[in-house]
């Protein structure tokens, strides 16, 4: 007998979406990498990043908020968001915490998100890289971490390494 | 059972229009994968200029361009790098070298699962490059760990020099907390005496690297090697170092911007022979002049030993100079950059016939889009500059 029960069916249909909405290329297939690599993280989407972008986030981003660009060669970056997000903590404060990868695009920038303590959002350079880093910062020569601190107001400080005492006090101020 | 059948049709119609929802929540507009332009160039003993570089589907490939029209490039030739993730972003790329007895030589980093690992990857040829081995691993050490950035160059003997950035002591030294107590990564190196064939041991030319930029090579006088590197000085300084690639060979401070940073440049410098035996260098750094952070490009003159003639060093005439590069023959000196300004890209060269005294500066090229930082080849009195873009491959002849 190939036929099934009402109330088996129900439970067989729930499955079965359960199992069709699961099925990869269907559920974002960028939180599949980033739980398969690193469980314990909590961001499981990248958002793309260029010039408009940016001009956007500057105009009508969250604030306060730090945007922390980075290399997937960077070794010495996550010691920024340790750095910040230890800060965030010690005063009991909230903020963006956004992690700018540079040269990884879209989904393969989540690979690399369980490095960014503290981090909230994260987004992935689309385009060439000179080209948006130059909309950032004209002056700026590609070293990385390159950290902006937007304050309460808006304001921006900009800054080549980890930030100093003085600058995350202005920053949270 | 027909208003069962019915039931599941209502059903797979229902999942249908969300499987087709989520679809399309899932499809966002296609983005264009972002072109891999990074190559690396040189002349064959027979003057033709041969590159090698990706392809758009990643795959690695070589042309090259009779000595008579360097425009006239060849079909790309794929090479069989049997499934290799290869780095070829900005200072990433893949290298050739040619020997002296027909062998050609192609390197590449692989990148590893693990963020910040790699292995030196190498491709051989006994003929000349009409036909290459599969990649085999450079380096003795196997570890999952940083082996990155590699340069590679025949010497006046013919000995083949892999030098590379190597974080085996950072791993093993003791750690406070999470951070290790080592400073930086090491610069490794071996050499293989049969073109590629076999390879000695590595062996370690200076502890505390910095840990992501371009090492230069250049020969000697005497026709050994000499290399250039991003050092990080105690207690965090990060200019540049010089050594011979010999066993022993002392390391010598090679600029002196005092730049203390805890971040990486992703900027390695540049270096060629001068004409008494010196060399000169180019390289990126960040000093300060009367208080002011001050970002450039520098030239300066070296002495045989390495260290600087610090009345010759001045900032390149392009604030926004990138990746700087230079070459020389006899008192011939060029140094050719990239700059970026929005979506347009200018590749300048500053030339000079008086062994560095003096430049001119030229425009080679402007481009919109995607380009690669300018590679520079050279045979005898011979230099080019090639410049890999999204349309083309560009090479300028430099006249002085």
């Amino acid at each position: 007998m190939n036929c099934i029960s009402d109330s088996d069916q129900g439970v067989s249909r729930r499955r079965l979406l359960a199992a069709a909405l699961a099925l990869p290329g269907v559920c974002a297939s960028n939180q599949a990498l980033a739980q398969h690599h690193h469980a314990q993280t909590a961001i499981k989407t990248v958002a793309d990043f260029d010039a408009a972008v940016w001009q956007r986030l500057l105009r009508e981003g969250p604030r306060p908020a730090a945007y922390v660009f980075t290399t997937t060669y960077c070794s010495t970056c996550p010691a920024v968001f340790e750095l910040l997000h230890d800060m965030l903590r010690a005063a009991k404060a909230r903020a963006e915490l956004a992690a700018v990868v540079m040269d990884a695009q879209g989904e393969r920038a989540l690979v690399h998100a369980h490095h960014y303590r503290g981090v909230t959002r994260l987004y992935a350079f689309n385009g060439f890289e000179p080209e948006i880093r130059h909309a950032v910062d004209p002056k700026w020569r590609n070293v990385t971490p390159y950290v902006v601190l937007l304050d309460r107001q808006g304001r921006d400080q900009r800054v080549i390494g980890p930030p100093d005492a003085a600058r995350l006090k202005a920053w949270l101020a | 059972m027909v208003r069962r059948g019915q039931a599941w049709g209502r059903w797979l119609l229902v999942l249908t229009l969300v499987l087709g929802a989520a679809g399309a929540l899932a499809q966002q507009p296609p983005r264009a994968p972002r072109p891999q332009l990074a190559t690396g160039v040189a002349f064959a003993p027979d003057g033709r200029l041969w590159l090698t570089g990706l392809d758009a589907q990643g795959r690695l490939f070589v042309q090259s361009a009779p000595a008579q029209d360097l425009q006239a490039w060849s079909a790309p030739r794929l090479l069989d790098t049997t499934g290799d993730v290869i780095a070829a972003d900005g200072e990433n790329r893949p290298k050739l070298a040619f020997g002296p007895h027909g062998q050609v030589v192609l390197s590449y980093t692989q990148p590893r699962a693990r963020p910040y690992t790699g292995w030196i990857r190498m491709l051989r040829s006994m003929d000349g490059g009409q036909s290459f081995s599969a990649p085999f691993t450079v380096h003795a050490d196997r570890q999952e760990i940083t082996h990155r950035f590699e340069s590679i160059a025949f010497d006046a003997q013919g000995v083949l020099h892999t030098v590379w950035i190597d974080k085996r002591d950072l791993e093993a030294a003791p750690k406070t907390g999470k951070k290790s107590s080592y400073r930086g990564a090491a610069i490794y190196r071996n050499e293989s005496r049969d073109g590629g064939a076999s390879f000695g041991p590595d062996t370690k030319v200076a502890d505390h690297s910095c840990e992501c930029c371009r090492i230069a090579l250049a020969p000697g006088a005497d026709g050994q090697l000499r290399a250039l590197w991003r050092h990080v000085f105690e207690p965090n300084v990060r200019d540049h170092a010089f050594a011979a690639l010999a066993s022993g060979a002392p390391v010598l401070r090679a600029s002196f911007d005092g730049w203390q940073v805890d971040a990486c440049p992703h900027h390695g410098p540049g270096l060629a022979l001068a004409d008494d035996g010196g060399f000169h260098a180019v390289w990126f750094g960040i000093r300060q002049e009367q208080g002011e952070d001050v970002a450039a490009v520098r030239y300066t003159r070296l002495n045989a030993d390495g260290s600087p003639h610090l009345h010759t060093v001045r900032e390149l005439p392009d604030e926004a100079a990138e990746h700087a590069d230079v070459l020389a023959a006899g008192a011939r000196v060029a140094v050719v950059w990239r700059s970026v300004e929005g979506a347009r890209s200018t590749l300048r060269a500053w030339l000079s016939n008086d062994g560095g005294q003096t430049f001119r500066l030229q425009v080679l090229a402007q481009v919109q889009g995607d380009n690669d930082h300018p590679r520079l080849a050279q045979q005898g009195e011979r230099m080019v500059v090639v410049w890999r873009t999204t349309q083309e491959v560009q090479v300028h002849e430099l006249h002085f």
